[in-house]
């Protein structure tokens, strides 16, 4: 625990450098083999940026919230079975006003990851007032993840594991419990995202079919691990 | 009788409409203004009220309270320089008079001073009564500060990242509060403190609105002894300065105004309208939510860059080849609807092309510029993304949005940012090909390394001994027609390095701004012997100058280094200002914008933006 936080510590030091010259490559790296989209929802403050920081970067931005203004558009390649997959993620903002702007790029993306703050009922509530703006807005065949962010957070936990379950299952989507702070299942979440998009461009007729929720079952941490970093 | 008035404003009272403004002989040409200054013709009235200026000071130790008036040597009047005290005691003796309400219009002689101590509490009490507010608020009124005062239930239950005891000597410290509300008196912002904590406090601020509104007329200010408060409606919405600064009224006013447009930037003037109109009671902070980072950052730009007081953009000196260079990268990467390109570094402008057809009519106000600029310093927090975001420019046009594309083009210093406006909500893929065709013909041409090597000057550049800064605001950049209004300055240097000895500057140059814009009494030229240094300021149909010397420096002396300041500066405009603004036409060019748009007048038209001017 203790050599953890050293190691957290560390990094946000010097996060101008180590940061950066992590983002110099990426931009380096141009070469890919396919691309999509992915966007970041959920109300504002549940940790949308951070979970994208702590994927793109592997830093955790803690102690002062600064809120995203519009959408953020970033890029990230990973290898998902020696293919080299682009993820371009739209972060967004988000408070009420910028809406209007998430609105006309909702339709773009192939993937969401709609977040909720562990430790923020209302944050919890309004999941399924997202879901009726995914529905409206969104491709019918998107890929939707639930996260529940924060999961560190054990002592200010509002919203049980279960009750995310049950909403994830309500709507038959996956779901998991993340922590920007301690990296668990962060870059699963993405991953997954990634596999399953990959699966559905490249799917032969006659492959086995990637099942998204088996993937992330097997692969998950519960809270209750040790985070790795 | 004028400068009365301009006193009893000064000195306590509730000052609700500004004193008619006087007329100064003009200063025009340097001859003018040396036989001005040789003459002793200043006139006394400066003097006089420079005490009242003084007086305001004596209690806070502000630099200036032991330093001298201008020209003490010139000054027949006893008052003035050494006693400043006497005057001010004369003027302010009872404690609580700030409270005594000038409700008439047009400055209201003289009843500021009648007002005792009862009368003013009973002042209070009507306002609060009229207001209907509970019984908290009374205890505080006969004091010299109650807005700050007035007692606060705040619940220390409720902490975030910004909250401050507010019931706290060191909140009520703070040199310059800020608090805007609706009309219901709902809390929308506070600089410092929790708006929920300061309920009760913004309740009496409302109070005192609609208590002078009863009457038909409007709250502009309250003096008193170490504070000056200045309200501002603007629409649904008022807005409070409680500052301890030595600022005018005037000043403190504008400054409310830059809070008042960032809001609209945000939200646009045409929807805030429309939200209270349907609900008097709507709670802006929904809305509003996590920009209050883009506010207190305005506020902190606006105490510590002189930009916001001159009301003119900074442009990063460059090689005028350079500048072209970079003007014309920006001009070939267009867009259907892109309406303006902006490159920054540094925080200060490189260059800006704008869209012809737009702004044939128009330009773009600096205080726009500013808003901009504190956008994207308060918010590219992660500085590697492409941010995408409506935006609108209040002066230009207060209801609608245009669509801001930002990004950095050298990550991971984050030095340079590209700044891109579209009228169209959609545009941001191909905005940001925009970006990528301007990243690579940088590359191309080595732009970011010479655009690292730029930097402010510094005043030794100038080679005039004894002067150790200036502010120089041309009114019309030569052959620019409706250019955008820019100032030049150098770096601010020792003795001015450390960051209390350049707010120590920046207040003098705020009072020598406040008394060449004076409304009473405005001033062509102002000689100004401050206790360590001596500011001379001059404004002409021409220019706007403020100049610093060591304090040792003639007034002969001061005239010929202005002189050569202003030779040098002519020779190297073409590096200090951005002179030749480019433009463009997103006119559809087929090889050049991915999309091909039709007429691009006619999108713009569509877009709303060119039939609402």
């Amino acid at each position: 625990m203790s050599t953890r936080r050293t190691s957290l510590t560390d990094k946000q030091a010097k996060n101008g450098t180590s940061k950066y010259v992590l983002e110099r490559c990426a931009s380096i790296n141009e070469y890919y083999d396919i691309a999509f989209k992915v966007m970041l929802l959920g109300d504002s403050a549940v940790g949308k940026t951070c979970i994208l920081v702590r994927f793109k970067d592997g830093a955790f931005l803690g102690g002062n919230f600064i809120a995203t203004v519009g959408i953020d558009f970033r890029n990230k390649v990973v290898d998902v079975d020696n293919l080299k997959v682009k993820l371009q993620i739209w972060d967004t903002a988000g408070q009420e006003r910028f809406r209007s702007v998430t609105h006309a790029y909702y339709r773009d993306a192939q993937a969401l990851l709609l977040l909720y703050d562990i430790t923020s009922k209302p944050s919890f509530d309004n999941i399924r007032a997202w879901l009726t703006e995914i529905h409206d807005y969104a491709q019918k065949d998107v890929v939707i993840m639930l996260l529940g962010n924060k999961s560190d957070m054990t002592a200010e936990r509002v919203v049980k594991r279960e009750e995310g379950e049950r909403l994830a299952k309500e709507y038959g989507v996956p779901f998991m419990e993340t922590s920007a702070k301690t990296g668990v299942n962060v870059e699963l979440a993405f991953l997954a995202i990634a596999k399953e998009l990959k699966h559905r461009v490249t799917q032969q007729p006659n492959d086995p079919k990637f099942k998204i929720h088996d993937y992330i079952e097997c692969k998950k941490h519960k809270s209750s691990c040790c985070g790795l970093v | 009788m004028e400068e009365d008035n301009h006193h009893d404003g000064e000195a306590q009272g509730v000052k609700i409409c500004d004193p008619p403004s006087g007329s100064n002989p003009s200063a025009d040409n340097l001859a003018t203004s040396l036989s001005l200054l040789g003459n002793h013709m200043f006139p006394d009235q400066v003097v006089r009220s420079d005490s009242g200026i003084i007086k305001r000071d004596r209690d806070e130790n502000v630099h200036l309270s032991d330093a001298t008036a201008e020209e003490p040597s010139q000054d027949p009047e006893p008052p003035s320089d050494p006693e400043p005290k006497v005057e001010t005691d004369d003027t302010q003796n009872p404690e609580c008079e700030k409270e005594s309400a000038q409700l008439t219009d047009g400055g209201t002689e003289g009843a500021a001073m009648d007002n005792g101590q009862s009368d003013s509490g009973e002042f209070v009490v009507t306002v609060l009564a009229k207001a209907k507010l509970e019984e908290q608020g009374l205890g505080v009124k006969g004091r010299s500060s109650p807005l700050l005062e007035a007692g606060i239930q705040e619940s220390p239950a409720f902490i975030s990242h910004r909250d401050e005891d507010v019931t706290a000597d060191s909140w009520r410290q703070h040199r310059k509060h800020v608090f805007v509300l609706s009309e219901a008196g709902k809390p929308i912002y506070s600089r410092y403190g929790s708006e929920e904590a300061l309920s009760s406090t913004m309740g009496v601020m409302m109070a005192l609105v609609s208590f002078v509104q009863s009457s038909d007329n409007i709250i502009r200010s309250v003096y008193s002894d170490g504070h000056t408060v200045v309200f501002l409606q603007k629409g649904p919405l008022v807005l409070v300065c409680v500052s301890s600064s030595r600022q005018s009224e005037q000043q403190l006013r504008g400054e409310l105004l830059y809070v008042y447009y960032q809001i609209i930037s945000m939200l646009t003037q045409a929807s805030i309208s429309r939200i209270f109109e349907h609900k008097k009671n709507y709670d802006l902070r929904r809305l509003l939510a996590g920009s209050e980072k883009i506010l207190d950052g305005l506020l902190n730009l606006v105490d510590s860059d002189p930009s916001f007081l001159l009301a003119a953009v900074h442009c990063l000196p460059l090689t005028s080849s350079l500048r072209d260079s970079l003007s014309q990268i920006l001009q070939k990467a267009i867009t259907p609807n892109l309406v303006f390109s902006i490159l920054i570094a540094k925080n200060q402008l490189l260059t800006i092309i704008q869209e012809k057809t737009v702004i044939e009519d128009t330009r773009l106000e600096p205080a726009d510029v500013h808003l901009l600029l504190n956008l994207i310093g308060a918010s590219s927090a992660f500085q590697a993304g492409e941010i995408w975001t409506p935006i609108c420019l209040p002066l230009f046009n207060p209801d609608c949005y245009f669509y801001a594309y930002i990004s950095y083009l050298d990550p991971p210093e984050c030095t340079v940012c590209l700044l891109l406006l579209s009228t169209d909500k959609e545009a941001f893929y191909a905005v940001a090909e925009c970006k990528r065709k301007i990243e690579e013909a940088m590359v191309a041409q080595n732009s970011l390394s010479l655009i690292a090597k730029a930097q402010s000057y510094s005043v030794s550049q100038v080679g005039v001994s004894d002067l150790r800064h200036f502010m120089y605001k041309p009114f019309d950049v030569p052959d620019n027609y409706r250019q955008l209004t820019q100032f030049t300055s150098p770096e601010m240097e020792a003795p001015y390095s450390s960051e209390e000895e350049k707010m120590r500057l920046l207040d003098l140059y705020r009072y020598m701004h406040s008394r060449i814009h004076s409304t009473s009494r405005p001033l062509k030229l102002i000689y100004h012997v401050a206790e360590r240094e001596t500011l001379l300021a001059w404004v002409t149909s021409k220019f706007e100058l403020y100049t610093c010397f060591s304090p040792l420096v003639t007034k002969t002396c001061a005239i010929t280094a202005i002189t050569k300041l202003l030779r040098w500066i002519k020779k190297e405009e073409d590096r200090l200002f951005i002179r030749y603004p480019a433009k463009y036409s997103t006119t559809p060019n087929p090889s050049k914008s991915s999309k091909g748009g039709k007429s691009d007048q006619q999108d713009s038209t569509d877009n709303g933006f060119l039939s609402l001017l």
